[in-house]
């Protein structure tokens, strides 16, 4: 596993620093929005598939550091199988999910990854007894499922946003299930290399900024 | 009866599928060339007309090009037709449907006779089951028959006719045919007509090693499999104004599967009693049973425990009555009516159901003008389970000059809900849990999901129900079309050609929508009527008589087929596709839509018949074509476009035959489809596990002995 960081934009931290002091504003200081790749979380679960009660620890992953984290506190979402659970609201009911602290919640927006360029005016759910708030299940959440080639493939224009356990703003977009996001997911693959996500996501940590564009 | 003292129609009528030898009698209606007066169909009218003079697409296959052809399955012939193609499921292996103007299986309506066969696996009918070792000739209607034939024929309807004894001398012949793959085929037929009772009794046994398109598994595609069909039919002729046919058919198939069972058993009974009430009216009365039964175990190969079993158990009874009444010889009466009895008993309904329906028909076939034929049908069909259907279609000829004229007609077509759309209680355990109901057991099954707590709940203990749970069980609406045909046909010594355009509306499609989300993530689906879809395009075939021996033919039709739900979407706001690189959403339009799976645009054949009579020697050459085209949406957005990588690419098979008769009694025929060896690539074909779309070249011989 390893969480690459890609900054794109240098510039904005410049212009907006010159932004500030040119005309005297006093405004706050933004920091920079960036455009990352998270690459290979593992999302392990026990049972499921007729081999019992689904279960296991979630894998929980902090947008400000950008990794997975063990924290019980300073998390935003975590990945088992295919649930996503978001820091906020209540336990689903299934075993060993992580107690939720903070108030981060999530919306599904239609659109390309570029074209979701704000948080502001979404209703963020959170998760609650018996539903994820990114919900479950093929076609209605993040993923399609198709049974003839055992393939999950991420539904395309389904951009997830999310509002973080501390009420800063991040989009997702889900590349991958598999191991190393291969293009051609081969029945072999398909069959080993699963629970493997590689998303596309900005962060905006500025406090209160809804913007999530990383120009 | 003198057959020259009766005039017109009506004494065509009176034969109606026994008329083949009636016709040299028969002049009044069409000034036809001598040489065409074989060609008579029923399908289209349900009484005899000349292919030509008829006012709507129709398709004659004869006897003599499925001889030639050294086909011996109906599939076979069909795909060599002009706009029909024969295409492969999407799941390797499965069953091939016909495709007819771009129109699935599920809505093509098969008969023999003119009595339906039943026996569906998901819609789809497997036409490898029936041999043409004993008919006269096939007939497919094309466009929407539901005036006369009631639910299924949207898209056309299919009929084989069998041979009637012609001797008074028992004739028969023996045939066997060897060809790759340990394809065994041999066919007993026998015939005579002894004053006024005539027999046929046809025998046809079928047995093949099978075949593999995947060459990185264990498990063989097709898997070797024997088949017995069994046809007795009598004809009893009690006076020329009483006539008698029965017919009894029985078709056992056995497959042998690496573990378990997989057998098919499909048996029909038809009784009809022709009755000339006077020289204008004639009765015909039928009944009709068939009963097909699958049986499908599948046991471990270890310990011998049954995994799966799966038993289909279908039935239908069916009494008709119809009166065709001519009143001169150009207008044409028919009237009818009857009841369909059915049943289902399946593994996976939850006991054994039955729909009973009743319909009556009424169809005015009439010439107002001697250049004007004009035919007008309805029928309404009532039914125990659905809103009950009305199906009216008009159609008409206009002889323009004695060689050209326009044909057009605008009908419609249902499909009542089937029996699985309805009744089915199905819970897969072993591939993710996920449940489907039937509209009929929707209510019960999702009671049942609830009452163990199965289904997901809100943070207040709410269900979350997509479809509200008042809304379950609201009748399904039979699927439903519309058809037009236009075109035009041109006749000119030994030339004929013929242009149709076509184009079929079809609405309240079923399809599966999700009723709730299970706590265990898996859906519970339900059916609902959504889809609305669109074939259009055009038909050309062309046929001439080259030379005294040598007939040249050629047909193509132009295809267009699209989900106008997915289209309206797109134009309005577009869709999302992932990029299959970088694995990112990218929007796409109306233009990289594909259009609907198993589709292809462009679709030819070019066929040449030779014939050398100086060594009693025939040869044949028929290519067939068919363009790119996609098996399913591969990405996840629900429909099929440009960044699917799941098309075959567009591919021809030739097939070729040689025959030749010995001492008069002796028929040997040499031949190969698939001349050269066409494999293909399944697109999910992976380095190591290479699919192929085609087996590949299969060789054949043929030896006929006539006695």
């Amino acid at each position: 596993m390893k969480t690459t960081l890609k900054l794109f934009n240098l510039l904005f931290v410049l212009l907006a620093f010159v932004a500030c002091s040119d005309d005297d504003d006093d405004g706050p200081i933004l920091i920079a929005v960036e455009s990352n790749t998270a690459s290979n979380i593992p999302a392990p679960q026990t049972g499921g598939f007729g081999q019992g009660e689904v279960g296991g620890p979630f894998t929980k992953f902090s947008f400000a550091t950008g990794t997975v984290t063990d924290s019980d506190t300073e998390w935003d979402i975590a990945f088992r199988g295919l649930r996503i659970a978001v820091n906020g609201g209540a336990e689903t009911g299934t075993n060993d999910e992580p107690t939720r602290n903070g108030n981060a919640g999530a919306a599904i927006v239609d659109g390309t990854f570029a074209s979701v360029d704000s948080a502001d005016g979404l209703t963020f759910a959170q998760d609650a007894t018996g539903a994820f708030a990114v919900p479950a299940g093929s076609d209605n959440g993040w993923y399609n499922y198709n049974p003839m080639i055992n393939v999950v493939t991420p539904l395309a224009g389904k951009i997830l946003v999310f509002r973080t356990h501390d009420g800063k703003f991040a989009k997702v977009e889900i590349l991958s299930y598999y191991r190393d996001a291969p293009t051609d997911i081969t029945p072999e693959i398909a069959n080993n290399d699963f629970r493997f996500y590689t998303f596309n996501y900005i962060y905006n940590p500025n406090e209160g900024e809804t913007t999530l564009t990383a120009n | 009866m003198n057959l020259n003292k009766v005039s017109g129609l009506f004494g065509l009528i009176f034969f109606l599928e026994f008329g083949i030898h009636a016709q040299t009698e028969e002049e009044n209606r069409d000034s036809i060339p001598l040489e065409n007066l074989d060609e008579v169909v029923v399908t289209a009218t349900r009484t005899i007309r000349q292919l030509s003079s008829l006012p709507l697409p129709v398709t004659l296959i004869p006897k003599k090009q499925i001889k030639r052809s050294g086909l011996t399955r109906l599939n076979e012939i069909l795909n060599e037709q002009t706009g029909i193609v024969m295409t492969p499921d999407i799941t390797i292996g499965g069953g091939e449907g016909v495709q007819i103007q771009g129109i699935a299986s599920d809505y093509v309506l098969v008969l023999i006779d003119g009595v339906p066969v039943v026996g569906r696996s998901s819609g789809n009918l497997d036409l490898s089951r029936f041999a043409v070792g004993n008919i006269q000739q096939i007939e497919v209607v094309k466009g929407p028959s539901s005036a006369l034939f009631g639910s299924e024929a949207l898209g056309g309807v299919i009929n084989i006719i069998t041979e009637k004894p012609s001797s008074d001398k028992i004739s028969g012949q023996v045939t066997h045919r060897s060809a790759t793959f340990n394809n065994q085929n041999t066919t007993v037929n026998i015939d005579q007509q002894i004053g006024k009772l005539g027999y046929s009794i046809f025998l046809d046994r079928l047995s093949t090693d099978g075949y593999d398109l995947t060459n990185g598994d264990e498990a063989q595609t097709i898997n070797p499999f024997f088949n017995y069909t069994f046809n007795g039919r009598l004809f009893l002729d009690v006076s020329d104004k009483l006539r008698f046919f029965s017919s009894g058919r029985y078709f056992l198939q056995d497959f042998d599967v690496p573990s378990g069972t997989s057998e098919e058993r499909d048996a029909n009974v038809q009784l009809r009693v022709d009755h000339e009430i006077s020289r204008k009216s004639h009765f015909e009365y039928e009944l009709y049973y068939t009963n097909y039964v699958t049986n499908e175990q599948t046991v471990d190969p270890i310990d011998n425990e049954i995994l799966l079993d799966n038993d289909f158990d279908q039935q239908l009874f069916r009494p008709e009555i119809r009166l065709n009444t001519s009143f001169t010889a150009n207008n044409t009466l028919t009237l009818g009516g009857g009841y369909n009895f059915e049943s289902l008993d399946r593994s996976l309904f939850a006991e054994q159901v039955t729909f009973d329906s009743q319909y009556v028909f009424a169809q005015y076939d009439f010439k107002p003008f001697e250049w004007l034929n004009v035919i007008v049908g309805a029928r309404f069909d009532n039914h125990s389970e659905y809103n009950s259907q009305l199906s009216p279609k008009i159609s008409l000829r206009y002889a323009i000059t004695p060689n050209l004229a326009f044909k057009g007609s605008v009908g419609s077509g249902f499909k009542a809900p089937d029996f699985r759309q309805l009744y089915l209680d199905f819970t897969n355990a072993l591939g993710g849990g996920y449940s489907v109901f039937g509209k009929e057991v929707e209510v019960q099954g999702m009671q049942r999901l609830i009452a163990n707590d199965e289904i997901i709940t809100d943070s207040n203990g709410n269900l979350i129900l997509p479809v509200p749970f008042e809304q379950l069980g609201d009748p399904l609406n039979a699927e439903s079309s519309i058809g037009y045909n236009l075109g035009f046909v041109y006749k000119q010594g030994d030339f004929r050609g013929e242009v149709n355009a076509y184009r079929n509306d079809f609405t309240d499609l079923i399809d599966t929508s999700i009723l709730a989300t299970k706590r265990n993530g898996a859906n519970v689906f339900g059916y609902v009527n959504r889809e609305s879809v669109y074939t259009q395009g055009l038909e050309v075939d062309l046929q001439y008589r080259f030379l005294k021996n040598l007939n040249l033919s050629a047909g193509y039709q132009l295809l267009y087929a699209f989900d106008k739900n997915i289209e309206d979407e797109l134009d309005e706001n577009g869709g999302f596709v992932r990029d299959p690189q970088t694995l990112e959403t990218v929007r796409i339009g109306r233009d990289e839509y594909f259009g609907l799976e198993n589709r292809s645009r462009h679709t030819l054949n070019v066929k040449a018949f030779y014939e050398i009579p100086k060594w009693t020697a025939n040869a044949n050459l028929r290519i067939i074509y068919r363009s790119k085209f996609g098996l399913t949406d591969i990405n996840g957005n629900g429909y099929l476009d440009d960044f699917d990588d799941s098309f075959v690419d567009g591919f021809a098979l030739v097939n070729l035959s040689f025959g030749k008769t010995f001492l008069k009694h002796y028929e040997v025929q040499l031949g190969a489809n698939n001349l050269f060896d066409f494999r293909g690539e399944n697109p999910f074909s992976t380095a190591d596990n290479q699919i192929q779309v085609n087996p590949g070249i299969q060789l054949f011989g043929r030896l006929n002995i006539q006695f």
